[in-house]
């Protein structure tokens, strides 16, 4: 009978024993969980995570929130806003709740380069009574399915920057550690080159060059993820190489090329997966700091595209403390603190937790800081 | 290795890096519309608008650039032969290098949003003169938050090593790293709000904003606080004399001491919330290589010869856990200099930060945004070779091996 001895055999080889690999990341996690402030990191990243993955649930489109629009009477409505009909106040009244004009805003509109000013723009929950109308069209939309919606974009941009960052960074530092010589020299010193650049200008100079071309939203996207990735791969690379340059005189590595394995399977099999760790603890790092330096870009005046259409938390955040700025010459209206206070805490929350994880996963990953 | 053979080695080293930002700068300039280039290599020839097309003489028939009836000025074609844009690539990209190594960073954009807000008026200047300008308040502020950070990140760090894991190691570990992940706009406008709602609305604040802010930040009430408080002061009409630029040295140098209070005074919140931000990287650095310092032999010597524990901490494990840390802190001064952009928005500070703001807005300067991502990357270069000199004259094993 041979089919039982084929059975068993097969399970030996892939079912039963268990992947090494896998035993490893148990090994791993099983430090990580002591550290207390690391699965608090970890906690908050998950919470975050499966709200940036259910957002699409959430009632309304992730590209447009809805806008609760107004202008005083005897003003031309202002056709661009997408609200229409619009109700219309008399100068100097505060708008009424009932007259809101609640309009989904389709899409495919087109958007208008707004600044509003003239205390016209909250984002609620609204103290409707606060507001007066002066001139100016007004729109209001509520901040926190702004939040649920920018939830996406702020993990997906900063997802998308840290991956190819770290692909690109993996791909070319594995070369340059492995194969040494000029291969490394010219892939270091154009490595170097960009690296000399200080970050935050690298980004605002290919926005500035390249940004303005481009008129559609995703496109916009792709060259903010584009300006980022330009300004993270060579920290990758430079890690990356240090740590092939260890990882390739190990005794596995010299096995296996005695072994007879070619060049590209000792590098995607042996040597890429033993260098990953230091990457997986800078990448949950940088992914806390591209929010951060995107919501400072917006803060500086880098618009990528309005907020309502884009409510990514930084850019909700920097558009919100411009927004005080105008509250804060009201005397009679409330003080919108929550205006700041929940972006913040959103973009807050998320960088602190990676910081969290990252600082946990670095100590459990390094055996001599372990105990 | 002697000691100046390995700083040449380290110079002709960085060489290469050097040519190489300023290629892809090149390329990067390369991509922008001629015009504007044009614009902001010559300046406009000191005129506010530097047209391309001009009307055809009576007689011709023309077409500039898609426009019927319209011809070549024939004073911007003569200024694009002279900047070498009509030339093939190659001689563009050595002519580029030439006018970079010569220091002819090109002008200011008059038309631009820079030009408004720096007080530049609608004139244009050299770029390299006026990142001059802008540099030191920069200065002043980078090395206040740098003595800060330092005040901050030596003991803390130091004491987090020593009591390892312990509730103050978590407590400082908390800390540093809520700085770290607060967006520093946000943190500069709650502590500037702050601060103007202690202050019950009074002149001191003031101090703290541009005449642009001054109405939206500036106190609490607002419209208590008068503005007047224009800066840079060195462009306007404070001193008589501009020696160094700096505003505080100026001041000084000028016997206005209220004035150099003053100019000290507004740097002091903006260098809080910077060292605040940059105090968890550097206490990581800190209490790390002491750490690893506590591990050596050496401190074992001394603790089984009787030294006393402060002793050790502070003169044989503190001392030689430095060299790590002066390499670091060299590194973030040169990242410093680069400027703040958000704090010095948010708190009106005219430094090289503010500068790099403005010229991003729409119309953006051409000029200034590369002629600083220029003088940024030597900063950091001409750090980079410091601090690794300095890094080798304190640890021999660097340049022998």
């Amino acid at each position: 009978m041979a089919e039982p001895e084929e059975a068993l055999a097969s399970a030996s080889t892939s079912g039963r024993r268990p992947n090494p690999r896998w035993a490893q990341y148990k090994r791993t996690f099983y430090f990580l969980r002591r550290n207390s402030l690391a699965m608090v990191g970890l906690g908050i990243l998950v919470f975050w995570v499966l709200l940036a993955i259910t957002s699409p649930l959430f009632p309304g489109p992730s590209n447009a929130l809805t806008r609760y629009c107004g202008v005083p009477a005897g003003t031309p409505a202002n056709a661009s806003l997408g609200c229409s009909p619009v109700c219309t106040y008399p100068v100097g009244t505060p708008p009424t709740a009932g007259c809101y004009q609640v309009q989904a805003a389709s899409p495919s509109v087109v958007a208008p380069t707004i600044r509003i000013s003239n205390g016209g723009i909250d984002l609620g929950p609204l103290p409707l009574g606060s507001l007066t109308v002066s001139s100016g069209s007004v729109y209001f939309f509520n901040l926190a399915p702004g939040l649920v919606k920018g939830a996406p974009w702020s993990l997906g941009i900063a997802g998308a920057v840290v991956s190819s960052g770290a692909v690109i960074g993996l791909m070319l530092g594995a070369v340059a550690g492995y194969a040494g010589g000029a291969t490394d020299e010219v892939i270091m010193r154009f490595t170097d080159i960009f690296l000399a650049i200080p970050g935050l200008f690298l980004v605002l100079v290919t926005l500035s060059v390249l940004g303005s071309k481009v008129g559609t939203l995703d496109g916009r996207v792709e060259i903010l993820i584009a300006a980022f990735v330009i300004t993270w791969w060579p920290l990758y690379t430079r890690i990356v190489r240090g740590q092939v340059l260890v990882t390739r005189e190990q005794k596995y590595v010299e096995a296996a090329r005695a072994s007879g394995a070619r060049r590209a399977r000792i590098i995607t099999r042996h040597i890429i997966p033993n260098s990953m760790y230091p990457v997986f603890v800078q990448m949950s790092l940088d992914v806390g700091t591209v929010p951060l330096l995107l919501a400072a870009i917006v803060f500086l005046g880098y618009q990528i595209w309005p907020v309502i259409y884009f409510p990514e938390w930084g850019t909700l955040a920097a558009f919100s403390v411009e927004n005080v700025s105008t509250f804060v010459t009201c005397t009679s209206c409330t003080f919108p603190w929550w205006q700041i206070f929940f972006p913040g805490a959103c973009l807050f929350l998320f960088a602190i937790s990676v910081n969290f994880l990252a600082d946990g996963l670095r100590d459990a990953l390094d055996p001599r800081l372990r105990r | 290795m002697q000691m100046w053979v390995y700083i040449i080695r380290r110079v002709l080293l960085v060489l290469p890096v050097i040519i190489g930002v300023m290629t892809i700068t090149f390329l990067l300039i390369s991509l922008v519309p001629l015009n504007q280039r044009v614009s902001a290599a010559y300046g406009g020839g000191g005129r506010s608008s530097f047209s391309q097309c001009e009307p055809c003489p009576t007689g011709q028939t023309g077409n500039c650039g898609g426009h019927v009836g319209q011809c070549i000025n024939p004073q911007y074609a003569a200024v694009v032969h002279k900047l070498g844009f009509d030339q093939p690539a190659p001689v563009q990209w050595a002519l580029y290098m030439e006018r970079s190594l010569t220091l002819n960073w090109g002008y200011t954009n008059p038309s631009s949003e820079a030009s408004t807000g720096a007080y530049l008026g609608h004139s244009t200047y050299p770029v390299i003169e006026v990142l001059g300008w802008y540099l030191p308040y920069t200065l002043e502020l980078a090395l206040l938050s740098l003595l800060l950070i330092l005040a901050l990140a030596i003991p803390i760090g130091n004491y987090s090593a020593v009591h390892r894991n312990r509730p103050a190691d978590q407590a400082a570990r908390v800390m540093s790293f809520s700085g770290y992940a607060l967006p520093s706009f946000l943190l500069g406008v709650l502590v500037l709000l702050g601060a103007a709602f202690l202050a019950g609305g009074t002149t001191p604040t003031c101090n703290f904003t541009s005449t642009h802010y001054l109405q939206f930040y500036g106190s609490w009430p607002p419209a208590t606080c008068l503005p007047g408080d224009v800066y840079p002061a060195w462009i306007g009409s404070h001193f008589q004399t501009t020696p160094t630029h700096f505003p505080t040295i100026d001041a000084l140098i000028n016997g206005n001491y209220a004035l150099a209070w003053q100019s000290f005074y507004r740097l002091l919140l903006p260098a809080v919330v910077i060292a605040y931000g940059y105090v968890a990287g550097i206490l990581r650095f800190v209490r790390n290589s002491m750490l690893e310092v506590m591990n050596l032999d050496f401190v074992r010597t001394a603790r089984a010869k009787g030294v006393s524990e402060s002793q050790v901490v502070r003169h044989h494990a503190g001392r030689n856990s430095l060299n790590v840390t002066v390499t670091v802190l060299g590194l973030t001064f040169a990242f410093f200099i680069t400027g703040f952009p958000v704090i010095e928005e948010v708190f009106g500070l005219r430094g090289i930060g503010f500068l790099l703001a403005l010229s991003i807005q729409n119309p953006p300067d051409l000029g200034l945004i590369f002629g600083s991502t220029l003088l940024f990357t030597i900063i950091v270069v001409a750090a980079n070779i410091i601090v690794d000199v300095v890094y080798a004259y304190l640890d021999p094993r660097v340049r022998l091996g």
